[in-house]
């Protein structure tokens, strides 16, 4: 009695594995090629590197343990990115929720305003006004100039829609130029 | 490409009117093309998302090899059917193992199966002798018609 118990067990525990294992080859074929998306835009919100970092492992985690959900999704990449946004601006709005928010704003500040002046690298300086820019342009600008995706797509990632990409992706780009020509302006006269 | 085809397409741009197809043609131009002075400021921003991309995570992402759930699953399966074996195993051995007090009550039904054996072994003793009564009855019979 007890013996066939365990053999029945056995043979699901192979089972299971067997099946297990497939499945986790099938998720890091569907999910690994935009790693670096997921990574990208996390840093762009994040700043920090590791945070970034932290955040897409975050992220796939996450994701492996709804795969159910991935599967269904027909855009899996639309998904993780909206989870990968999703995830940073709640680390973010914690963060700041957090006693250190004064602190480290005031010395953010400080530090973008003398790396600003001093920069004399153009990419640099485009992430730099990148960083002051709010959240959604930050997004946006990230989602369609830096990665290109479409404007349908983004609006999906976005939980948004067209129009309003359109309009608040015109208003980054305007801010960046913006900031852009001063800066311009200052390294010429 | 003309001057005037650019600056429509920056224009755009800013506008966000731009396809995607568009976009990759004033990237090219801030790349390669020799820029228009008044255009130059505009050249680090396409040159700076096109950098941008360039940038790679360079951690390896950890996959558990089992989800949780069916993990969890697993597990609770393994319980139960580990329960189930110790259950009726358990049944099935405990069962034949009597107490002290039955044991005591089987040997006495033992000694007094014995006893009663003794009992009816000479009690067929007994009757055996009766086999002479019959032949007694037999002759008396023979002799007394």
């Amino acid at each position: 009695m007890v013996r066939r118990n365990d053999r029945t067990a056995f043979i699901l525990l192979s089972l299971t594995k067997k099946t297990n294992l497939l499945n986790q080859q099938e998720f890091i074929a569907i999910v690994i090629p935009f790693k670096d998306k997921l990574y990208r835009l996390a840093k762009r919100i994040l700043v920090s590197s590791d945070e970034a970092e932290d955040a897409v492992q975050e992220v796939y985690l996450k994701l492996w343990k709804g795969k159910e959900k991935l599967e269904n999704y027909r855009n899996p990449e639309a998904f993780a990115m909206t989870m990968t946004k999703n995830y940073c601006l709640d680390r973010l709005k914690s963060k700041q929720a957090s006693n250190l928010k004064i602190v480290h704003n005031n010395y953010q500040n400080t530090d973008n305003l003398e790396r600003q002046l001093e920069a004399n690298d153009e990419v640099e300086l485009v992430f730099k006004i990148m960083e002051t820019l709010p959240e959604q342009q930050k997004i946006i600008l990230q989602l369609r100039d830096v990665e290109q995706f479409d404007f349908s797509e983004i609006a999906e990632m976005l939980e948004s829609n067209e129009t309003a990409v359109r309009v608040s992706l015109s208003r980054a780009r305007k801010a960046v130029r913006k900031e852009l020509i001063k800066q311009y302006n200052y390294g010429v006269s | 490409m003309e001057l005037a085809k650019i600056e429509a397409l920056i224009e755009a741009y800013f506008e966000g009117n731009t396809s995607l197809a568009e976009e990759s043609m004033l990237r090219e131009y801030f790349k390669s093309e020799e820029i228009a002075s008044h255009l130059q400021a505009y050249k680090s921003m396409f040159i700076g998302f096109a950098a941008a991309k360039d940038e790679v995570s360079v951690r390896e992402v950890e996959i558990p090899s089992k989800s949780l759930k069916i993990g969890k699953a697993w597990w609770y399966s393994m319980a139960a059917s580990l329960l189930v074996a110790i259950t009726v195993g358990g049944f099935l051995l405990t069962q034949p193992s009597m107490s002290q007090e039955e044991k005591a009550a089987l040997a006495a039904f033992q000694k007094s199966k014995e006893a009663m054996v003794l009992l009816s072994s000479n009690f067929n003793k007994g009757t055996e002798k009766l086999v002479y009564m019959n032949q007694i009855i037999e002759t008396k019979n023979k002799i007394l018609k």
